[in-house]
């Protein structure tokens, strides 16, 4: 079993490539419970392969990860268990309505709950109550997130993978779901992002890593009031872009 | 709530799908209503035999009892046989739709009798006629086509399929779970209706069985297929042409050029050529001297060579005798033809093991016995009823015995067959 040193997330030394090209080069990650995580990089970078890999949708070539000490490589039930996962367009049953939806998906989590349990991780995660029993149909982006993430906060998963999370989210919708984030990350929970939204990452996450050609080449932590030095992360953010695009 | 209901619920909320199941629930209800509508019309006439088989030989008896000939007795009299459909015929009409099922024979030349209906309805014997099987094997794969092209494509075009392949009870077992219930679902449209008839119909419970057999194990096949094409990731306008052009190319165009093959690889003429043949034989008769016809008939039939010689005037023992001669000229053109049916119908059930369409239809008509062999098994038993009356005949034509009304009560009656497939018919074979 990989050693994750506690970390509900440990990535070491992974390699990973598609045929001839190499995707993950020696990334290394670890998150650990209780923090938000944002990945950065630019197309191709291999954000969401790292997605993938944690998953146990590709295996590893070299190297190991471990979701809560599981590798998800060779049990990727197991760790699915222990993970929500959100990717970019959160598509649920437009025939089904928000309660129903979140009762589909955590039967199929195999964590059910009552519709008390349900009502209440909606409202939680600040879906107005007239909508719970509503077809999905006509629901935003930002609508249906808060039922994928009630559903994630009702799993109590310790691992949440977000892939990017607030792309096509108005700029109240970011910060509700921001708020939301935090919220999940405070009952322990290990996040990760992977985000091409560097401002809304630098607004909720405690650490953001940067990733190029398949491996982490900058990690910057949260510190003081500022967080983050916006401009400076900018800057680094659009070199590795550009670094990928030539 | 069970992760089934979960699924059930999900699937009766997409309108297309529920569209689907109840249209083919329908069309089975139709096609095995049709079905039994057109057996029990069968059956009617078939009980209608009796009474105008009473009044058909009680105008020949008023004749015959005056003159007492038992030529004019065989000559004018015809005797009914017929081919009661077995329970299960409702849901294979087969051969049933195109060959007589009824025959009322005379005592003279068989063949000409037996052939002069073999000339198929091309209108009928082409598409074939709308029951349960015709559901099932032409148009069911359709259903499964229609239920099963986007199972893994629509959720990757709906953008769920990642989401839910992360799920603990998502990915595979999701979709295997799904196929199961489309499958469950599919298969009691069809045998629902068809249960229930069966049951209405008296068909044993084995024979139902092994129609529900087939049933699940043909929507196996296209759900196989359709999970084949799946495999490929195309979209699911890409699978849904790849699954219908399958059907095209495994319900109908390899079927029918089997068929010609088929044809062509076992040539065999037609029944009328038979029943002509045997005519021009007879015909040619009225040519030869008597003696030399009657020489030849107790050649092959010395029991009635004892019998008196022939006198100047007409005498039905020399008719008949030439009418045998004549159906015993063509025996092996007979043999010859009934060998060749045998062969293509055993060629089309081998290639019911390559073509699952051919093969389904080939099983529920031998389950219904409505298929070839079921034919040759009633031509087999109007001969050997045939051969009953001519032995009845013969005792009073060459022993010169009188015949009276009473006489007519002492011919053969054509014997109810002993029909077990699709169970128990001993009540249907009784007119």
């Amino acid at each position: 079993m990989p050693d994750n040193n506690g970390n509900p997330i440990a990535i070491h030394e992974l390699a990973l490539a598609y045929g001839n090209h190499r995707v993950l080069d020696g990334l290394s990650l670890t998150v650990p419970a209780s923090s938000i995580t944002a990945l950065l990089g630019g197309n191709g970078a291999g954000k969401s392969t790292t997605l993938s890999a944690l998953l146990g949708f590709v295996r590893a070539d070299a190297g190991q990860i471990a979701v809560c000490g599981i590798d998800p490589g060779t049990d990727a039930d197991a760790a699915r268990r222990r993970i929500a996962y959100l990717p970019e367009n959160v598509a649920l049953y437009e025939h089904l309505s928000a309660v129903e939806n979140a009762d589909y998906l955590l039967a199929l989590a195999d964590q059910r709950q009552d519709r008390g349990t349900i009502t209440a991780a909606l409202a939680a995660a600040g879906l107005q109550n007239r909508a719970w029993d509503q077809r999905l149909g006509g629901f935003s982006k930002g609508m249906r997130q808060k039922v994928a993430i009630a559903v994630a906060l009702l799993r109590e998963v310790p691992v949440l993978l977000l892939d990017e999370p607030t792309s096509g989210l108005d700029p109240r919708a970011t910060a509700d779901f921001n708020a939301l984030l935090l919220k999940v990350r405070d009952r322990g929970t290990a996040v990760l992002m992977v985000t091409h939204d560097l401002l809304s990452a630098a607004d909720v996450a405690d650490r953001i890593a940067f990733l190029e050609q398949g491996r982490i080449v900058e990690d910057v932590t949260a510190t003081g009031s500022e967080r983050f030095d916006i401009r400076a992360l900018h800057a680094r953010f659009q070199v590795g872009v550009g670094t990928r695009a030539a | 709530m069970t992760l089934w209901m979960h699924e059930l619920r999900l699937l009766l909320r997409a309108r297309l799908s529920v569209v689907a199941l109840i249209l083919m629930a329908i069309l089975t209800a139709a096609a095995v209503t049709a079905g039994m509508v057109e057996i029990s019309r069968q059956r009617t006439a078939i009980a209608a035999i009796p009474a105008a088989q009473s009044e058909d030989i009680a105008a020949v008896a008023d004749y015959v009892d005056r003159t007492k000939d038992a030529g004019s007795a065989g000559y004018y009299s015809f005797h009914p046989t017929w081919d009661a459909p077995s329970p299960l015929a409702f849901a294979a009409l087969g051969m049933r739709d195109v060959s007589p099922y009824i025959l009322r024979v005379r005592a003279l030349g068989l063949e000409a009798q037996i052939y002069d209906g073999d000339i198929f309805n091309p209108e009928l014997a082409l598409p074939g006629r709308f029951d349960f099987a015709f559901v099932l094997v032409f148009l069911a794969p359709l259903f499964v086509v229609a239920l099963f092209h986007d199972l893994t494509s629509g959720e990757r075009e709906a953008g769920r399929l990642r989401m839910l392949d992360a799920l603990p009870r998502g990915g595979a077992k999701l979709l295997r779970r799904r196929m199961l219930l489309r499958i469950a679902l599919l298969w009691a449209a069809l045998a629902v209706p068809f249960l229930v008839a069966a049951v209405a119909s008296g068909v044993g419970g084995a024979a139902i069985f092994a129609v529900l057999a087939v049933i699940l194990a043909y929507l196996l096949f296209w759900t196989a297929l359709a999970a084949l094409v799946a495999r490929l990731r195309w979209s699911s306008v890409a699978n849904a042409a790849t699954l219908a052009a399958c059907w095209l190319v495994l319900v109908l165009v390899l079927p029918t050029l089997a068929h010609v093959a088929i044809n062509r690889a076992v040539p065999i003429g037609q029944g009328a050529e038979i029943a002509l043949a045997q005519r021009e034989m007879v015909n040619r008769a009225w040519d030869i001297p008597r003696e030399t016809t009657m020489r030849r008939f107790y050649a092959g039939h010395p029991e009635w060579a004892d019998s008196a010689p022939l006198g100047s005037a007409f005498h039905y023992k020399w008719y008949f005798a030439f009418h045998q001669l004549g159906d015993e000229s063509v025996a092996t053109k007979v043999r010859a033809y009934r060998s060749g049916l045998e062969r293509r119908d055993a060629a089309a059930r081998m290639l019911g093991w390559v073509l699952p369409s051919v093969g389904v239809q080939a099983l529920l008509t031998r389950l219904a016995d409505t298929d070839v062999r079921a034919q040759l098994a009633y031509q087999d038993r109007v001969r050997a009823f045939h051969a009953r009356l001519r032995n009845f005949y013969y005792g009073y034509l060459f022993r010169d015995r009188p015949f009276g009304r009473v006489d007519f009560g002492r011919a053969p009656i054509f014997a109810a067959r002993m029909n077990t497939a699709g169970g128990s018919n001993e009540a249907a074979d009784r007119p």
